[in-house]
């Protein structure tokens, strides 16, 4: 559903990406792992457009939306994201911050967004906070928000940008849980995280990035027992 | 009104927004009220052929002195608001208008309504220059009344009196409406 062709990011002097190709199947998880300043985030913020590739293309669903024809506001509605520090819009409160885009966007009835909002709430635990701000709420709370927030929109993709970085410990586990059940309903899933024990149980495939450089696709059993390349390994015995 | 449409100019992407508005801003900022004040009132009518009223004058030159001013606090306003913000809009594919509309103002006039307040004290306060012009404002028609009557003091403290109470009724009226942005906090 997502291809990556010779993908090239240049910040001025430095080139961030050199010429990643990838693909990510319906349904599956990806989980992007890497040295800090790989080009990790680089990566996944050019599946949305938030970061424009310098060169090559990307392929959502065949359109190619490097192209300067194509509708990227029109894409993104089918893509999630969910950011490291949340994003949550705090003037609006938590019942607002997941029917804003749904009934602004797709233009769906503020009744049948609210029932929908509520669905998704009751599934990340939080039904009893619909009308609080997101300053009352506790860090793991507001990325759970931030989930539903994406999942409001449903999108056939979803991207996490290190969505539990900015977490205390204690709250690491109960995003990670509700991640974990997304992909136990096959909701296709690009993930940019330093949780290795999280990247081992519930990704599908595992990209490994170096220096702007696509180094190894594999599965975590593959990964995490015997990497292919001497950098893999250097990186795995640093953070294991 | 003015300074709002200057300062989404200067945040455009269309360079002749920016040139056009940040000329704007150095010109209207770079020479004195009084100079601005005069040129609309005295020159103005040498060029047209129009006989502009003091009134009109002045509030023409209020309004374009003050959209220089307030674009600026606009602008920063606006781009104090966290980046994250434009970034989860944009990802939701909530339209570049709307977005600036329903979740960047909202959120960029808390940070601007304090020096917002500043400039409109400022700009009721400074008010008083139009009697230089010979409109009838409170400062004038004190003058007036010190010259028939030989008394200064009287009429001129009731003018700063007066002034001074439209400031604080002002202030006020502000920061309440600072406590009512600030419920989401």
């Amino acid at each position: 559903m997502i291809k990556i062709q010779n993908l090239s990011k240049n910040f001025i002097h430095l080139n961030v990406l050199k010429k990643v190709t990838a693909e990510v199947v319906r349904g599956e998880v990806v989980a992007i792992l890497g040295p800090s300043g790989s080009g990790k985030s680089t990566l996944l913020r050019c599946l949305n457009l938030l970061e424009k590739p310098t060169e090559g293309q990307i392929f959502i669903n065949q359109n190619d939306i490097t192209n300067s024809a194509c509708n990227i506001a029109l894409i993104r509605q089918k893509i999630g994201m969910v950011f490291q520090q949340f994003n949550l819009f705090p003037h609006m409160t938590v019942m607002e911050n997941l029917i804003y885009a749904p009934c602004q966007v797709l233009k769906e009835s503020r009744q049948s967004a609210i029932v929908k909002a509520k669905e998704l709430l009751k599934k990340v635990g939080l039904l009893n906070k619909a009308s609080a701000y997101p300053t009352q709420l506790s860090g793991g709370q507001k990325q759970r928000v931030a989930i539903a927030r994406a999942l409001a929109m449903e999108p056939e993709v979803i991207l996490f940008d290190e969505p539990t970085s900015a977490l205390d410990p204690e709250m690491v586990k109960e995003v990670l849980e509700v991640i974990k059940d997304l992909a136990q309903q096959k909701m296709t899933m690009v993930i940019v995280t330093h949780e290795m024990g999280f990247a081992r149980e519930a990704a599908d495939h595992i990209w490994f990035l170096d220096d702007g450089e696509l180094l190894e696709v594999s599965t975590p059993k593959e990964f995490f027992k015997k990497p292919k390349t001497q950098r893999a390994q250097q990186f795995l015995e640093k953070v294991l | 009104m003015i300074g709002s449409i200057l300062a989404l100019m200067k945040l455009s992407s269309y360079k002749a927004f920016r040139i056009f508005s940040n000329f704007y801003t150095s010109i209207f900022r770079g020479t004195p009220l009084l100079v601005q004040l005069s040129l609309i009132y005295f020159a103005l009518p040498q060029l047209t052929g129009y006989r502009i009223t003091a009134f009109e004058a002045g509030v023409l030159a209020f309004s374009l002195n003050s959209g220089a001013y307030v674009s600026e606090i606009i602008r920063a306003g606006i781009q104090a608001v966290d980046k994250g913000q434009f970034e989860a809009a944009a990802a939701l594919g909530i339209p570049q208008h709307i977005m600036m509309r329903d979740i960047i103002f909202p959120q960029a006039i808390k940070n601007i309504l304090p020096a917002l307040v500043n400039e409109f004290v400022n700009l009721l306060k400074e008010s008083a220059i139009i009697s230089m012009i010979g409109e009838a404002d409170l400062l004038r028609r004190a003058t007036i009344i010190a010259a028939e009557k030989y008394i200064y003091f009287e009429p001129l403290l009731a003018v700063g009196l007066i002034y001074y109470i439209l400031v604080i009724l002002f202030s006020k009226f502000a920061t309440l409406l600072e406590k009512r942005l600030n419920k989401s906090d």
